[in-house]
């Protein structure tokens, strides 16, 4: 098929907080250096900057303090100064709050922002430096020149559901670049094609995940403080599961509230997003959301596993920034901070290799040490096992945490990990037994006031793909109609916080696995979490997608 | 006073009509209506209104206004409102005032106020409300600067057999001096034309079917009340995600938005993404077993139990 | 029907609009929507009337003008019009346009557009906002020039228009004019091209220009309160067994609600 072909010197993809650090990097190098212009180049599949983008947030200014200085006076959306923390520890009926603040969730400095607000306001500075920003634009496939990344080629646009085209058919573009930073985000397809093809991730522990669940609320505006930051530990989740709740208040009433869930449980018929539910009909939460209104709904997955599970992020005409590497710190909640660091060094590092005419793996491996020298190793390193502590128990990962604390880091150890769809335990193996009921994908009992059902909440994400294209999600459904039933019961069902899947049951009593694409946000939780690892999410029609705004 | 613009086709008003009459009846709270209908068959149409109580018709005639053109309409009623000089100027919301009525607003220079559904008093005048955002949101508007404002009201909004009958009002006639040259659209006849694709938003009474109907197999037991109800048939989205029914019938954010005057929900939860789809119908009729199902939260009337028992029964008795 | 190749000067005017997604949210003064957070779009209308636009000038030649009155936001909307094809564009900036009602939007259209002399404008047949569906006629009778709406096919010969209007009902009506003249257009009349990526790279050197009412927008309509309608509806729930229920129910809807 004919394409059309563009060639760049450095191609983005990916507009978060990443990506759109780099770009930025990008122009601030060319203004500084001067010489001949770069042609660069960002892709963002969402139909703008900031509409996929979510998250709690707090967030440490260091990042953004170095990219742009005046960051405030220039108009950045910061929502709240954090000026106090609480942690709580919740049992079904009641709170603990703890009388110190462990050190890794002590925001003082920090800021709660909104990510898909902030993202939006670094777009506009991108557009403003004069760098092409192509939204609606997904990233499908690598290219290759043998063993060198050599840029990446979008989706076609204007194909139908059996996979003709229509007659707006848009065949996707080949992007070449000397320099690809890859953007794309926790679990990021593109990436995904890089590991498998390149031999990045060995010697590194396996990638782990969490879900993140999130709404944005509007409670009586006086009802608690702005710029106050709760975490929670406990109910809903049980000792076996990973994870806690976060409430961020905001200016006006505005309350982020949310729900992190280690996507390693072992609990078959599980849901975090019926956990997310309960959650809000806690009396501590409850309260909080008295005569509110729910405004929005998200949810993403998050990169857990840190430092030893980063995999190498250089190679012959590639490198990989932000989440999509894993350059998160879980123990302190926070990864925008990463991400716009290691885009920013991922910029400098291309730039530099684009000038000097050598855009090889070894050029490329700066950033490498850029990223050893800078203080995202600092940060990183220290706390490189402790979601590997985790997976041995609630207790043992809060006490290796303040091992942690203590020491600094200096523990002489590498603790190891598992792939968190590995630690999924069957019916079989969790109930003693495959018979007992199967809760199916909207089974949660929602009062329509505070808690509600999955398809409503798929309502308030604003998502909106264009019906009639292929299905985005591709699952191998031998397992889902043979062994699937009996051995974990279709989890897609309850782990999809977007009723996405869901086992039918035709009129002749056979099975049926509707996939309801175009539910889905994008939060990846699928492409994770299924236990045989036989689905693949692709990116659907560029420009489809939630919609995150304030989120 | 009150100068309601009717609509009429062969002679015979057509319905909107009525409404815009039952409207302009409310808007002038005792103070005089006058009726007037242009077009070949508007002195036919404008006996139709002796039953109404209204203080005049005008049935506007002339070669210039046989058949409808926006410019021979605008002209040959801007002629009549300089005749009649009301305070306020009624027409029903339908494709033909939209053609027109903006352009005859700015001849007279006045304020035009579209697609009302219903008539306020704020601060002692009237006060229009009106869908706002694809009806996320309403509005109470008022046109400003000088009468004769011009406002529209939607249809359905008003119920024209809601209109007062009274005695028999004076019936004039009004030749409609219009410069033949003047008028620039040259029309041809109607047609109608074979439907490529289900129009839902056209028909009056819609049943529609949810994951309730448990199969296709039970399509027949709803298609039996439809037949009964002349109504059309839709569905929910799982409905045609499973191909029980095709894309084309499909109600609310994904498929089509409906306005009908009854729409019969059986067996569908009320999902909010099927209720924007539905919930501008006049009358919302819901057939659930489960009583808490969000869909009575928008229905005028609802029945809690088994659809296969209730729908025969239904159906019996409108055969009655 | 003789096609006839003389290039065509077209404009196109367009309204940036929340998305379909929006969630309504109201500012505190009750009469306008909190815009922080809105995310905005094309109206789907004018999307239609710019395609339709487009491919009049690929079977005609000339060129489509696009051209906006709102606020700065709007431009939004131009430079994604340029990407798909437009030729150039005009920003009518006043930030009183943003809900200013047709009346006054059409008189601070018709000033822009007078001042060139267009073969044919084209426009939606109404916004997803406000839904007045007036500006176009209003832009048409301020202009002097002869129009239709709710257009679901264009066709041009020789100076002239003939193009088909949708009527109530599955009815429509061809009707012909004189160029030039003023069309809104249906929705779904064609499909919409995709902006390609060379086309988002040329629209950035594409020119809009800039403009201002030359007197200040006057307001025809006032918005007194802007509201989430309350559906004040209380349901009545017909009892008893199936027949008696129906029996019930069936009377309701004949004698009260009145729709059979």
């Amino acid at each position: 098929m004919e394409r059309e072909a563009l060639d760049v010197d450095v191609l983005i993809v990916g507009g978060g907080p990443a990506g759109l650090s780099a770009a930025l990097t990008l122009a601030s190098l060319q203004q500084s250096r001067g010489g001949e212009p770069l042609a660069i180049a960002v892709l963002e599949k969402a139909r703008e900057a900031g509409a996929h983008e979510l998250s709690g947030a707090v967030l440490d200014p260091r990042a953004l303090a170095e990219l742009i200085p005046d960051y405030k006076a220039a108009g950045a959306p910061i929502e709240a100064d954090v000026h106090e923390d609480r942690v709580y520890v919740l049992d079904a009926g009641g709170k603990l709050a703890l009388p110190l603040i462990p050190p890794p969730l002590r925001n003082h400095g920090n800021h709660i922002v909104s990510l898909n607000r902030l993202a939006r306001w670094m777009a506009t500075r991108v557009e403003e430096a004069g760098i092409d920003l192509f939204t609606g634009f997904a990233g499908v496939e690598v290219l290759w020149d043998g063993t060198r990344v050599a840029g990446v080629r979008t989706g076609d646009r204007g194909i139908d559901k059996e996979g003709r085209p229509k007659a707006t058919f848009e065949a996707g573009v080949d992007i070449r670049a000397k320099v690809t930073i890859f953007c794309d985000g926790v679990r990021g397809n593109l990436t995904k094609q890089l590991l498998a093809k390149l031999p990045l991730a060995d010697g590194r522990e396996p990638q782990q995940y969490a879900i993140g669940i999130k709404e944005l609320w509007e409670v009586p505006a006086d009802r608690i403080a702005a710029g106050t930051v709760m975490h929670t530990l406990g109910y809903p989740l049980r000792m076996e599961e990973f994870g806690g709740a976060f409430v961020y208040a905001m200016p006006e009433g505005r309350i982020s509230l949310g729900l992190v869930v280690g996507l390693d449980y072992r609990d078959p018929m599980f849901d975090p997003y019926a956990a997310f539910q309960r959650l809000k009909e806690h009396p501590l939460i409850a309260d909080l959301l008295a005569g509110g209104q729910r405004v929005k709904y998200g949810a993403k997955a998050l990169p857990e596993s840190g430092w030893n599970s980063i995999p190498q992020t250089w190679m012959d005409g590639g490198l990989i920034a932000g989440d999509a590497a894993a350059f998160l710190n879980s123990f302190r909640l926070k990864g925008i901070h990463l991400a716009m660091k290691t885009g920013m060094l991922a910029a400098e590092t291309a730039f530099e290799a684009v000038r000097a005419g050598d855009t090889s793996g070894t050029a490329l491996r700066a950033y490498q040490d850029r990223i050893d020298r800078s203080w995202v190793r600092e940060e990183l390193y220290p706390v490189r096992n402790v979601h590997q502590a985790f997976n041995h128990g609630l207790l043992a990962g809060l006490t290796f945490s303040a091992l942690t604390v203590a020491t600094g880091g200096r523990i002489p150890v590498r603790l190891h990990g598992e792939p968190g769809h590995e630690m999924m335990k069957t019916r079989a193996e969790y109930y003693g037994s495959t018979r007992g009921p199967i809760a199916a994908s909207n089974a949660v009992k929602a009062d329509r006031v505070r808690t509600f059902d999955k398809v409503t909440s798929v309502h308030f994400s604003g998502t909106r793909h264009d019906e009639d294209q292929p299905v985005h999600l591709l699952v191998q459904t031998d397992v889902c109609y043979s062994r699937c039933g009996e051995e974990y019961g279709h989890p897609c069902q309850r782990f999809c916080p977007a009723n996405v899947y869901e086992m039918l049951t035709n009129a002749d009593g056979t099975k049926r696995l509707q996939i309801n694409a175009s539910n889905c946000v994008h939060c990846k939780t699928c492409d994770i979490m299924d236990p045989y690892q036989v689905i693949t999410w692709v990116p659907p029609e560029g420009g489809g997608g939630p919609q995150y705004d304030g989120l | 006073m009150v100068l309601v613009i009717a609509e009429q086709r062969n002679g015979t008003l057509n319905r909107a009509s009525w409404e815009a009459i039952a409207a302009g009846q409310q808007l002038a709270a005792g103070s005089p209506v006058t009726v007037a209908v242009a077009g070949a068959g508007s002195e036919q149409a404008a006996k139709e209104l002796a039953a109404a109580d209204v203080a005049g018709v005008i049935a506007v005639t002339g070669a210039q206004v046989e058949h409808y053109t926006a410019d021979g309409w605008v002209a040959a009623h801007a002629a009549v409102v300089a005749s009649v000089a009301p305070q306020w100027v009624v027409l029903p919301h339908t494709y033909q005032t939209r053609d027109f009525a903006p352009a005859l607003a700015v001849k007279l220079d006045r304020a035009l106020v579209t697609d009302c559904t219903g008539i306020k008093t704020v601060d002692g005048k009237p006060a229009f409300t009106r869908p706002m955002y694809q009806g996320k949101l309403a509005a109470d508007v008022r046109p400003l600067g000088e009468a004769p404002w011009l406002v529209t009201f939607q249809i359905g909004a008003f119920r024209g057999d809601q209109a007062k009958r009274g005695a028999s009002p004076a019936n004039t006639r009004m030749d409609a001096t219009v410069e033949a040259a003047a008028i620039r659209q040259v029309p041809e006849e109607p047609f109608q034309e074979a439907r490529q694709a289900v129009d839902l938003s056209e028909a009056e009474r819609i049943v529609a079917v949810g994951r309730g109907i448990k199969g296709p197999e039970h399509l027949p037991l709803a298609q039996a009340l439809a037949e009964a109800l002349h109504a059309e048939v839709a569905a929910s989205r799982p409905i045609c995600d499973s191909g029980w029914l095709p894309m084309e019938r499909q109600i609310g954010s994904s498929g089509q938005t409906v306005a009908p005057k009854l729409y019969v929900a059986v067996g569908i939860s009320g999902a909010i993404q099927h209720v924007v789809g539905m919930k501008g119908a006049r009358t919302i009729v819901a057939i659930n077993k489960d009583a808490e199902a969000p869909i009575f939260e928008v229905a005028d009337y609802g029945y809690v139990g088994d659809l296969f028992e209730f729908l025969p029964a239904l159906t019996a008795e409108l055969k009655k | 029907m003789v096609q006839t190749l003389s290039p065509m000067k077209i404009a196109v005017c367009i309204k940036q609009v929340p998305t379909r997604e929006w969630q309504p949210r109201l500012a505190d003064d009750g009469r306008s929507i909190r815009e922080q957070d809105a995310s905005w779009e094309l109206n789907e209308p004018d999307a239609y009337a710019l395609e339709e636009a487009l491919r009049l000038r690929e079977a005609h030649g000339g060129e489509v003008v696009v051209c906006t009155a709102g606020p700065a936001r709007a431009a939004m909307v131009l430079r994604e019009a340029l990407a798909r094809g437009a030729d150039r564009a005009i920003h009518i900036e006043d930030a009183a346009l943003g809900h200013a009602d047709a009346m006054a939007v059409g008189a601070v259209l018709a000033e822009a557009c007078g001042g060139e002399a267009f073969d044919l404008i084209l426009t939606g047949l109404q916004s997803d906002d406000q839904g007045y569906a007036q500006t176009g006629v209003v832009l048409a009778a301020r202009l002097g020039l002869p129009h239709a709406t709710i257009i679901m096919d264009v066709k041009i010969d020789g100076g002239r228009l003939r193009v088909k209007r949708e009527l109530e009902g599955g009815w429509f009506q061809w009707v012909g004019m004189p160029l030039p003249a003023v069309l809104t257009i249906q929705s779904g009349i064609n499909q919409l091209r995709y902006a390609t990526l060379k086309g988002i790279m040329a629209a950035k050197k594409k020119e809009i220009r800039k403009a201002a009412p030359s007197a200040p927008v006057t307001p025809r309509v006032e918005i007194l309160s802007l509201y989430v309608p309350q559906k004040s509806k209380r349901t009545e729930i017909v009892s008893g067994g199936p027949a008696e229920a129906a029996a019930a129910l069936v009377k309701k809807l004949r004698e009260d609600a009145r729709v059979i």
